[in-house]
Parts: structure tokens; C-alpha cells; sequence
């Protein structure tokens, strides 16, 4: 490949190729993205000792796989929660008059931009065995003693949710807002009740969109360290937080890289799946 | 009829009810929290006993609630510069340029956006040990800058894309240098790409909390490693305060550039 | 005296403040081809949308044989339906969209099988069973939707001006295609259209709507020879108008006085208005008369220019008051030769081929 380094400034910028103007940036990234990763995947091979140990004992022990276990778990549980109550909230927001639309869409980006700190505190707080939750609970006479709703897998669960539907909201209501009507009234009249035009029409035509709001919300909890990692108890860590505590409280960078190489190859398997299945790009 | 409004019939009462749980659910903690920071209970009991600004008045006293808000303050001023410059000739390579693999590249520069940021968070840890650049601001804002820097490519990316590079071609013409072709013709018609680069790559600074974890030092703290440090300790409603006003900023700063997207529009 | 197949009666839509139907009535026979003609906002589009029960009228009914329809909701009004937009189902091959509705009505799939494959054989897709929507051209997928419209042999087929997509010689192939079809099938249909010359060459009788009401309903010969509005006379075939001065009218005929001073007796007249109003006479292009001599009860006028057609000659003449009238003769007519532009003419017509409305 003939690259034509010339950054540019006096030349006529027709037979440059153009290459120089991301040399900044390609720098960037190669020197303190690509390097590092690469530097801990070779310090998960070789520390304390070369060969893959770090990666034996973190899928070969019971611990270490119930980590795995609980971040799959709670990933899938999120997704799942998402899609079921995103999907209806997107529908609507498709076909309802815009100064609704727009109401409700100021609601949903409001709820994506606040600080994520700030979310997960207002989480921390309701779910608490004293917080509001658990009393209107009992006042309400529904329960009798305060639920555990925080510091374990369930109010990691709540909170993760929270922060994802927007993620599933926006993107769906794009894919249905593309579908012509007119087909779903076509449907109707071929003699499908709302039921049969939901199952045999919309649902397979809104396919594509759930199926990558499916896969970005699956991949972005797998990887979440901030809401798992507050939300959650120390007994049930997910996999962000297991790699911080390798590196920065047992200081072991060997199992600490190596809990991450399989954070991150997980992740990039999932995107290969999305891109081959998925792209819109493919012709059909 | 399923996409027709009007002729939902009965699912349309459920499809309400449903969104506006939704929007209840979005908007209540937020709300919550706000209200929280004026409660005088510590122990966040709610509702409050009594109200008071005691909380607001603790997290303006203490100079380090203070000193770590200037400090976001100064690493997402200097990440934003640094993004849009960076970003602005990065969209401009990958939109003009020639060169073999441009989809690849593209696809790199995104990619500290997409992959679990605690992966990179540790590996530029371990980098910048190395390096001695650990605890510093210049690694703050390296740290930052990848991240920042594909919102950045996105947005001033999609406004290239929507402008006709033969407007710069005849300033050209009409005797600019290229440079001062693009400073003078494409960077005002790529305005609001540029404007959105910096409100995002702003934004992604300010708020970002993982990264911030392992950049910082006891002595070098951004808001957000206060907060999480803090919130690990106890569930003071200083934080509740703290939160408040991050939720205010993040309000006036969607309202500001709605404003001025109508205002560019008009 | 038997019911009417389809009957149409006082059917009103409001949206808000704003009326897109005032009043529709209208009977249609068994088998017919009735098309809905007019231009865009005449209300010919709701009308259809209300019988298709994707509106809702404000008032009126709808009846067939008998048997009021608004009460059905969409799905079991058993009418096909035929869009601007193809709609065909994305997701699914050309046979399974075709199937789409014999499905729903859990029909064996033998049954099946075999009616798809008379539909498409119908519309001359035989064996593109298996083919995807989108890999299809306009054309084809139009017929594909006419295909699944009317594989469950509905009563009633409507179709919304379902060739405007269409490029001209696409159009025309596809019109035969759907007169060959109705003459096959024998199904009522309701064609809403813009374009006058598709309704002519494809119904039965039409029916021209002009803000949301139906100014007349009859043959395309009717229309064209005895138009009841001026907007039928203007929508329907070519026209002149000219504003004449009403002298006397009585028994539908009336007396004019033209502009320059020509007066002529026996016009048909619409709209009864008194004698000293106003009225616009209709002048077909085809069916005036040019001669270089004077003629008894003609218009002096001057020749603008002179234009060779290929069948046919048109010629922009300008009458001494201002009015611009044009004229069509058949090609090779002796006045031609003898004329040119700038000269001076005489225009002639049939009082009883013109008509006046007021």
C-alpha cells in the first residue's frame, strides 16, 4: 500500500491521499490503545510464569466460574427485561402524535445523559432495606419484612435495567418508525386479526432491530463495572469488577489480564456475531 | 391498522399505560434524588423529616468536593480542545481520503467506544506504571481522549458527509490555500458537527467514572472518582447533593443545545 | 326492485374542522368497474379508506347486498385491496405473501398451494413462487399484490391509484392487465385515480369528485358529451371555456350572447341563472370549425399559431375580445393549408355540442 505521509499544508490535496490527517489520531490509538492491550495480554501469558495458568485456574475454578456465571446471567435477565418492556414503549412511541413523542423521548434521553453515578445512587438509596421501596411495600401490606433488594444480584439487575432500556427504546422505535403502515393495514385486511398481523407481520419485521438492541444491551452489561459493582455484593462479583480487584487490590496483573482478554474476547466474538447476522449493510 | 394510532383500539390503553410506568420509572429516581438533597435525615429516610440546604452547604464547604469538580472541570476543557482538533482531521482522512482500508480505520478509532471500558481502564493502568504516567493529568487526558475521540469522528464525520466538498474547491478557486479554504468555508458549514463533537467529547470526560478510577491518585480526584469514593464509604446525602447539581448541569447543558440547534435551524 | 350489489349512502368525514367528505351516494352493480375520479383532497382516497374500514365516516352507511358493513372490522369485511405502494410483505417470498390470507383462514395447504398458483397464473407470474419482493420490479410487484387480493375471491376489490408509481408504458401494460383480469374474474371493483385518461379507457361507469362531493357519476361517453359541472367539462376531454352574457333561458336550453356580440340559441344549460348573469360556455377543441370565409354565428378570431400533432393539428387562435381558444382539426384539413399565422379566421361550432354552465 502506497501511503502518501504528507500531512498536507502546501500541496494541492488532490493527489494526496489523505492518509496524513489521521496520523494524529492513528498514533494515538496505536500507542495507548492497541499497545497496552496487547502488552497485558502478554503479561497474562507470562505472569508469574510463562504458559497459560492465569487462564486455567480462572475457567477451571468453581469461583471464578460462578463469576462468569452471574455476569452471563444477570446480562441475559437485563436483555430480556429490556426488550419485553422496551418493545411496547418503542411501538408507541413510533405511532403516537409527535408532541406526545416528543415528551416522552425528552424523558428517555434526560434519563440517558444524567450522570450514571448519580442514577445508581438514587438506586442505592430506593432499594435499601429502609429506602422507599421496601416501606411502601410494607405499607401496602404486601410483605411483611423488608426485601434484600440491594447489595445482590437483584438490585444489580434493577439498576442495569434502568440504565439500559433507553439503549433498547431508541433504536427500536427507529426500526419500527421504517415499517409502512400500509403493510400492517394490507395485512389486516387479508383477513389477520391484530394478533395474527403481530405475529406474522410486525414481530419478524421489527426482527432486526431487536435482535441488535438484543445484542448491544447483552454486550454493554457484560462489561459494566460501575452500577454491578455498587449494586451488588462482594459474594456476587460479575467479571468488570473481578478484573479491577486483580489489579488493583491483589495486584495480580497475570490473572487480572487475563480476566480481561476474556471480557474482551467475548465481547468481540459477540460484535463478529452481530456483524455477520446482522449488518444492514448485507444484501439480503 | 397495528401502526395506525387511531385504530389500536383496546392494545392502545395498554401501550399507554405501559409508557407511562416507563416514564415513571426514568424519571422518579432522578426526581427522588433531587428531592433527597434538601431531606434532613442522614439516613436518607424518606419522606424527610424536614427539609434543609445543609447538605449543599457541607459540599461547598469541603475543598476537596470543590478542588475535584475543577478538576473535571480542567481535564474535560483540555480532552474537548484536544478531541474536536484530533477528531476534525481524522473525519476529514477518513472522508476524502484514498488510501486502502479507510472502513478498517474507521472502524479502529471506534472501537475504545464500543469494548468494556474497564479493559482499556487496566491496560493503560498497567501502561502508564510503566511509563510514570499514572496519577498524572497528562494521563487523565489521554485516558479521556480515546474515549472522547470517536464521538468526536461520528459527529463531525456525518456533517462532512452533508457537505459538498466543491464549495472548499472553488475557495480554492477563488485563490485560498487549502487550509485556509477549510478554515474559512468548511469548518462554519461543519459548525454544528463540530459544536455536537465538543458537547459530546465534553460530556464523555466530565461524566466518565471507570478510567477516572484507575487515573487517579489521592491527590488527583475528578467529580466522579469523589462521588465513587465516597459513595463505597457511606451513603451521606452530601452525595445526594452532589448528584443533584450534576443532574441540574445536565439539564441546562440538553436545553442549551436544543436552543441552539433551533436557533441554527431558524 | 332488487337491492344494489354496493350501496353507498350519505357517507360524511370530518377531520377536525376540516371536511374531507361532505356527502357521497352512490349505487354500485354487481361486477362492475367503478373508478373514483378526481383531482388530489377530492375525498375520492377517504371514501375508499372508509370502505376499506380504515376510517371511520362520520356518518352515513355502507351496504352490501343489504347488509351494512361498517359494523365488520377490517380484517372480516373479506374485501382485497390493492395500494400505491405495493406493500407487499418484505419478510416474505412472492408465493407466502400470495398465501398470506388463504393462510389466515386456515385453508389445507394442498388447497393452498394450488389457489397461489392460479392467482399468480392469473396476473402471468407463473412459477415466481419462490421469488423475494424486493429483487422485483414495480410492475411485478403490483401484479404479486394483485395476486393476494384476490386469492380469497373477495366480492369487492378496491384499488388506490395503484399505477401512479408506474412509468407510461408500464401503465398501460399493467390498465390491460387489470381489464383482462376483470373480464376474467367478474369481481366489483372501485379504482381511485387522477388521471382521466386511465378511467376512461378502464370503467364502467365514473364517478368525479370535487371536494369531497360527487359532481356526477355516469359512462365516460356521458360524462364527455352531457358534463353536469364545469369541473366535469374541464376534467373530463379537452375544453375551452369562454365567459358568455345568459339573454334568456328556458326548457334546459339557453340564449348567449358571446363576447363581441355573436348571439347563439339551443345551448344545453346547467345551473339555472336569470337572464343578464354570467355563464361560462364549453368549447371542445375537437369540435370547432375554422374557415377562412365568415360564418353565420361564429367568432372572428386571429390565429396565434399553428402546431402539427402527428394525428392531429392544433391551432392557438385569439379572439378581438382576448379569449384564447384552441382549436384541433384532423390532420390534412383543407383550412390548413390555406392558413397561417396571423391570418384572420372564423370559429364555428354546433350549438348542441356545446354546453353552457352557470
Amino acid at each position: 500500500m502506497a501511503l502518501s505521509a504528507t500531512a498536507s499544508t502546501g500541496s494541492s490535496g488532490t493527489k494526496d491521499s489523505g492518509f496524513g490527517y489521521l496520523v494524529p489520531a492513528l498514533l494515538l490509538v496505536a500507542i495507548f490503545f492497541i499497545l497496552p492491550v496487547l502488552m497485558l495480554l502478554l503479561r497474562s501469558v507470562l505472569e508469574p510464569e510463562p504458559g497459560l495458568q492465569n487462564y486455567a485456574t480462572l475457567l477451571g475454578s468453581t469461583t471464578y466460574l460462578k463469576v462468569f456465571l452471574n455476569t452471563f446471567i444477570v446480562a441475559g435477565v437485563v436483555t430480556v427485561i429490556s426488550i419485553v418492556v422496551g418493545y411496547p414503549v418503542a411501538w408507541l412511541l413510533a405511532i403516537m402524535p409527535e408532541r406526545w413523542s416528543r415528551l416522552v423521548l425528552a424523558i428517555i434521553i434526560l434519563s440517558m445523559w444524567t450522570n450514571l453515578l448519580a442514577r445508581t445512587y438514587a438506586w442505592m438509596v430506593l432499594l435499601q432495606r429502609t429506602g422507599l421501596i421496601n416501606k411502601t411495600l410494607m405499607g401496602l401490606g404486601l410483605i411483611d419484612a423488608p426485601l434484600p433488594l440491594v447489595n445482590n444480584l437483584v438490585g444489580v439487575t434493577i439498576g442495569m435495567t434502568y440504565i439500559m432500556l433507553p439503549f433498547v427504546i431508541l433504536p427500536l422505535m427507529g426500526v419500527i418508525r421504517s415499517i409502512d403502515p400500509a403493510i400492517l393495514r394490507a395485512a389486516a385486511l387479508c383477513g389477520a386479526t391484530r394478533l395474527q398481523c403481530f405475529l406474522r407481520v410486525l414481530l419478524p419485521l421489527s426482527l432486526p432491530g431487536i435482535a441488535s438492541g438484543a445484542l448491544m444491551v447483552f454486550v454493554m452489561s457484560l462489561g459494566y463495572f460501575v452500577t454491578p459493582a455498587l449494586l451488588g455484593g462482594t459474594s456476587n462479583m460479575m467479571l468488570a469488577e473481578l478484573v479491577a480487584q486483580f489489579v488493583q487490590s491483589l495486584v495480580n496483573w497475570g490473572m487480572g489480564g487475563a480476566a480481561a482478554l476474556v471480557l474482551l474476547v467475548v465481547t468481540l466474538a459477540l460484535y463478529a456475531v452481530q456483524l455477520k447476522y446482522f449488518n444492514p449493510n448485507r444484501a439480503r | 391498522m397495528l401502526l395506525d394510532f387511531e385504530k389500536l383500539g383496546g392494545l392502545r390503553a395498554f401501550l399507554i399505560g405501559l409508557t407511562v410506568l416507563v416514564c415513571l420509572f426514568l424519571v422518579l429516581p432522578i426526581i427522588f434524588i433531587a428531592a433527597l438533597s434538601f431531606g434532613s435525615s442522614q439516613w436518607l429516610i424518606f419522606p424527610p423529616p424536614s427539609w434543609t440546604f445543609k447538605w449543599y452547604q457541607e459540599l461547598f464547604a469541603d475543598p476537596r468536593w470543590l478542588y475535584s469538580a475543577l478538576t473535571s472541570l480542567k481535564i474535560a476543557a483540555i480532552v474537548t480542545v484536544l478531541s474536536v482538533v484530533i477528531g476534525f482531521l481524522a473525519a476529514l482522512g477518513l472522508n476524502r481520503g484514498t488510501f486502502v482500508g479507510r472502513e478498517a480505520l474507521r472502524a479502529l478509532f471506534l472501537t475504545p467506544m464500543i469494548l468494556p471500558v474497564v479493559v482499556l481502564a487496566v491496560a493503560l493502568y498497567a501502561l502508564f506504571l510503566k511509563l510514570g504516567l499514572a496519577g498524572t493529568t497528562l494521563g487523565f487526558i489521554i485516558a479521556h481522549l480515546l474515549i472522547a475521540l470517536p464521538f468526536s469522528i461520528i459527529s463531525i464525520g456525518n456533517a462532512l458527509e452533508g457537505f459538498d466538498k466543491s464549495v472548499e474547491d472553488a475557495a480554492v478557486l477563488c485563490g485560498a490555500s487549502p487550509w485556509e479554504a477549510r478554515v474559512r468555508v468548511t469548518v462554519p458549514a461543519v459548525s454544528h458537527g463540530i459544536f455536537a463533537a465538543a458537547v459530546f467529547s465534553f460530556l464523555a470526560s466530565w461524566d466518565e467514572v471507570v478510567l477516572a478510577i484507575f487515573m487517579a491518585s489521592p491527590t488527583l480526584q475528578t467529580l466522579p472518582v469523589k462521588i465513587w469514593a465516597t459513595l463505597r464509604q457511606d451513603l451521606t446525602p452530601v452525595i445526594a447533593a452532589a448528584s443533584t447539581l450534576l443532574i441540574a448541569f445536565t439539564i441546562v447543558l440538553m436545553v442549551l443545545a436544543s436552543l441552539l440547534r433551533k436557533g441554527q435551524k431558524s | 326492485m332488487t337491492e344494489p350489489f354496493l350501496s353507498i349512502r350519505g357517507i360524511r368525514k370530518e377531520f377536525g374542522s376540516f371536511t374531507a367528505v361532505k356527502d357521497v351516494t352512490m349505487n354500485v352493480a354487481k361486477g362492475e368497474f367503478m373508478t373514483f375520479l378526481g383531482p388530489s383532497g377530492s375525498g375520492k382516497s377517504t371514501t375508499l379508506y372508509i370502505l376499506a374500514g380504515f376510517q371511520d365516516p362520520t356518518d352515513g352507511d355502507i351496504l352490501v347486498n343489504g347488509k351494512s358493513l361498517l359494523s365488520t372490522p377490517s380484517h372480516q369485511r373479506n374485501i382485497g385491496m390493492v395500494f400505491q405502494r405495493y406493500t407487499l410483505f418484505p419478510h416474505l417470498s412472492v408465493g407466502e405473501n400470495v398465501a398470506f390470507p388463504l393462510r389466515i383462514r386456515r385453508r389445507p395447504q394442498a388447497e393452498i398451494a394450488e389457489r397461489v398458483k392460479a392467482a399468480l397464473k392469473l396476473v402471468r407470474l407463473d412459477g415466481f413462487e419462490d421469488r423475494k419482493p424486493a429483487l422485483m420490479s414495480g410492475g411485478q410487484q403490483q401484479r404479486v399484490a394483485l395476486a393476494r387480493a384476490l386469492v380469497y375471491n373477495p366480492p369487492v376489490l378496491l384499488m388506490d391509484e395503484p399505477l401512479s408509481a408506474l412509468d407510461k408504458k408500464l401503465r398501460e401494460e399493467i390498465q390491460f392487465e387489470i381489464r383482462r383480469i376483470h373480464q376474467e374474474t367478474g369481481v366489483t371493483i372501485l379504482y381511485v385515480t387522477h388521471d382521466q385518461e386511465e378511467a376512461l379507457r378502464l370503467s364502467d361507469r365514473i364517478a368525479v369528485f370535487s371536494q369531497g362531493e360527487i359532481d356526477q357519476i355516469g359512462t365516460g361517453q356521458e360524462l364527455y358529451a352531457n358534463p353536469a359541472t364545469h369541473f366535469v367539462a374541464g376534467f373530463i376531454g379537452d375544453s375551452n371555456f369562454i365567459e358568455t352574457e345568459i339573454l334568456s333561458s328556458e326548457g334546459g336550453e339557453a340564449r348567449l350572447a358571446l363576447p363581441g356580440g355573436t348571439v347563439v340559441d339551443g345551448v344545453p344549460m346547467h345551473g339555472g341563472k336569470p337572464a343578464g348573469k354570467k355563464a361560462s360556455l364549453l368549447l371542445r377543441p375537437e369540435r370547432l370549425s375554422l374557415s377562412q370565409v365568415p360564418v353565420d354565428k361564429g367568432l372572428s378570431v386571429t390565429i396565434n399559431d399553428i402546431t402539427f400533432l402527428g394525428n392531429n393539428i392544433e391551432v392557438a387562435t385569439q379572439t378581438n375580445s382576448g379569449d384564447c381558444l384552441s382549436v384541433r382539426l384532423p390532420f390534412g384539413h383543407q383550412a390548413i393549408s390555406q392558413l397561417t399565422r396571423g391570418d384572420r379566421a372564423w370559429l364555428s361550432f354546433d350549438t348542441r355540442s356545446t354546453h353552457a354552465f352557470a
